[in-house]
């Protein structure tokens, strides 16, 4: 499971692999903690459920919902402690801390989803 | 893109069949320089897709200071024909209504002397940047709700936050019509709580600058303008409160585009014709966004009134006049060449020329103001309006310089401490929440801003009127 940031002009491109979908997930998370990691803080698990129909705007979701969580109740995501992509159920660990308001949005661009040949890929952009 | 043509000395071409998808040309405002650094991206690539919407008409534009973006490039413009053409959220952008205002001191950059740096430090401390969130105005519910209808006037009745002369020098008096919270979800409410009066991240600063030139005599004089006068540019927008509109929204149409038989080369540009409730309910939205993001704008700069007030005197406070404020993302319904339409800014000015009707009585002479701020550390621009923009651009003109380089690039190349005592050793004070988010925002990150205005006073769409130099800034 990897994350690597693609270069792009003005915002910020992830490209995250895994060798199964859940996996991806996995390392969303672990690319959000270190683009919001701010050290430790007091304990914090947050449930996300899911809603879209297709695994690209499900990831979409998933991510939307950490930038809320980061806006509103300064919650910095560590690690995925359960996620089940039939019931569209995710359980997200971290920490109450600070961190930096630099993600606005997750958006659709070039947004990929797929199975390669060495596992799953996929890409998205975020509005920074 | 072999099939980019010069159509004149300031305008390029892709044709409409250059693509079987495209509806219309894609042109752009550039030089060869300016071109070139273009090519560099994806931005004609996200160009032609804007050309591939429903409705639009005339031509999918680009302004000198485009550059790569998501669905839309950064200074796109894209018309679409009303009632049934299509408006795209991501066409607007996730910070609905960023945008500038400039203030004009009444002391020049000689008066202010050694008072710079405490000035400087004065507006970091009262200004909230990055995480930061308000204090006051902090609103209740109902309050908030006025912000959204009524835009700074709200503030101005009910916490008298600046004046009217302030809203009246706002384009669209700083309120879009048709304005419904109802339309706004608590989510995007709770992001926006204690966010009024904040500069947030990014792109955003408040900068002090000297007016260093004046090209244009009667035009400055009209907007308040003379040579070593102290100005201070604001740039910030909707923050979180506007983030999450473009989210709910681009989500909702996500879903929706395909009953209305809408397919699209990019997910990001998912979109919905105006007329229908989809369309209706995000232009309800956007427009309360966007009149939230005038107030907080009109907040910040009744803050930076304080400052002043703080380290100079009561009078200099008082006699800081609102230039003008601008909205860089915003869709609005607009009448061009005998046809409504629905214009698309992304990234881009509106630039109405003199006499046109929504230009404030103060300017209608002249032109309206628009401002284009370079990269930190370089110059800014106030220009006016001209005919040109009406003709040839659905009357709008850039936005700033334009990124050229990502912004792992540009911390590749300098870090955040010596980036700042270089800019200190040209004079300018610096506050900044993050040294990663100073050298992100370096000055070689972003095109040449003298080149992009020169484009733009070429092709007729503004025409220079000063030129401002940053000597401090409080970088978001």
């Amino acid at each position: 499971m990897t994350y690597t940031w693609i270069e792009h002009t003005a915002e910020l491109e992830l490209e995250l692999r895994a060798p199964d979908e859940r996996g991806v997930f996995r390392a969303a998370v672990a690319a959000f903690a270190e683009l919001l990691g701010d050290g430790s803080g007091e304990p914090l698990c947050h449930a996300i459920s899911l809603a879209a129909d297709d695994r690209g705007a499900q990831l979409v979701e998933f991510l939307e919902e950490l930038v809320f969580l980061a806006d509103t109740e300064g919650f910095v995501p560590e690690r995925v402690a359960h996620i089940d992509l039939m019931t569209k159920h995710a359980v997200v660990k971290g920490h109450v801390g600070s961190p930096p308001p630099l993600v606005k949005a997750v958006t659709y661009h070039g947004l990929a989803f797929a199975q390669g040949a060495d596992g799953w890929l996929a890409r998205i952009v975020l509005d920074v | 893109m072999s099939e980019l043509r010069r159509v004149d000395e300031a305008v390029w071409e892709i044709p409409r069949d250059a693509r079987a998808d495209m509806r219309v040309p894609a042109r752009v405002f550039a030089d060869e320089d300016l071109l070139q650094a273009i090519r560099r991206d994806r931005s004609l690539e996200q160009l032609q897709n804007v050309a591939t919407l429903p409705g639009i008409v005339g031509a999918a534009l680009a302004m000198p200071d485009i550059h790569q973006g998501y669905g839309f490039p950064v200074g796109g413009v894209a018309a679409t024909e009303l009632p049934d053409g299509v408006i795209s959220p991501g066409g607007v952008g996730y910070d609905i209504n960023c945008g500038v205002r400039l203030l004009a001191a009444p002391f020049s950059a000689g008066e202010l002397g050694g008072r710079k740096e405490a000035l400087v430090h004065e507006l970091s401390r009262r200004i909230p940047a990055g995480a930061g969130r308000g204090g006051p105005p902090d609103l209740t519910e109902a309050a908030l709700d006025r912000v959204l209808v009524e835009g700074p006037r709200a503030l101005v009745e009910l916490r008298g936050i600046g004046t009217e002369e302030d809203v009246e020098l706002t384009e669209s008096q700083g309120c879009l019509d048709g304005a419904d919270p109802s339309a706004v979800s608590e989510r995007a409410r709770q992001r926006g709580q204690g966010q009024l009066g904040t500069a947030g991240s990014g792109n955003h600063f408040v900068e002090v600058q000297r007016v260093s030139r004046i090209f244009d005599t009667a035009t400055a004089g009209a907007f308040g303008l003379r040579e070593d006068q102290v100005t201070i540019l604001i740039h910030s927008g909707s923050r979180g409160l506007g983030h999450q509109v473009c989210t709910d929204y681009v989500r909702r149409m996500d879903a929706a585009h395909h009953r209305y038989g809408i397919d699209l080369p990019d997910r990001q540009l998912a979109c919905a014709p105006a007329s229908s409730s989809e369309g209706q309910d995000y232009l309800r939205a956007m427009a309360a966004a966007a009149n939230f993001a005038w107030s907080n704008r009109h907040a910040i700069a009744h803050r930076v009134r304080e400052a002043l007030r703080q380290v100079l005197d009561d009078e200099a406070a008082r006699a800081t006049r609102q230039v003008y404020d601008v909205a860089h993302n915003v869709a609005k319904p607009e009448r061009h060449a005998g046809r409504d339409v629905l214009v698309h800014r992304k990234g881009a000015t509106r630039a109405f020329p003199a006499g046109h009707s929504d230009v404030p009585d103060a300017y209608r002479e002249v032109g309206q103001p628009v401002f284009i701020p370079g990269s930190m550390g370089t110059s800014s621009f106030v220009l006016a309006g001209e005919t040109g923009s009406m003709e040839r651009s659905f009357g709008t003109t850039c936005h700033g310089a334009g990124r050229l380089m990502s912004r792992t690039g540009a911390r590749k190349h300098i870090g955040g401490a010596e980036l700042r005592r270089e800019l200190e050793a040209q004079g300018i004070v610096v506050r900044s929440a993050s040294n990663k988010g100073l050298a992100e925002e370096a000055p070689f990150a972003y095109k040449d801003v003298e080149r992009v205005v020169d484009v733009v006073a070429r092709a007729g769409l503004a025409r220079r009127v000063a030129q401002l130099v940053p000597i401090g800034v409080v970088k978001g």
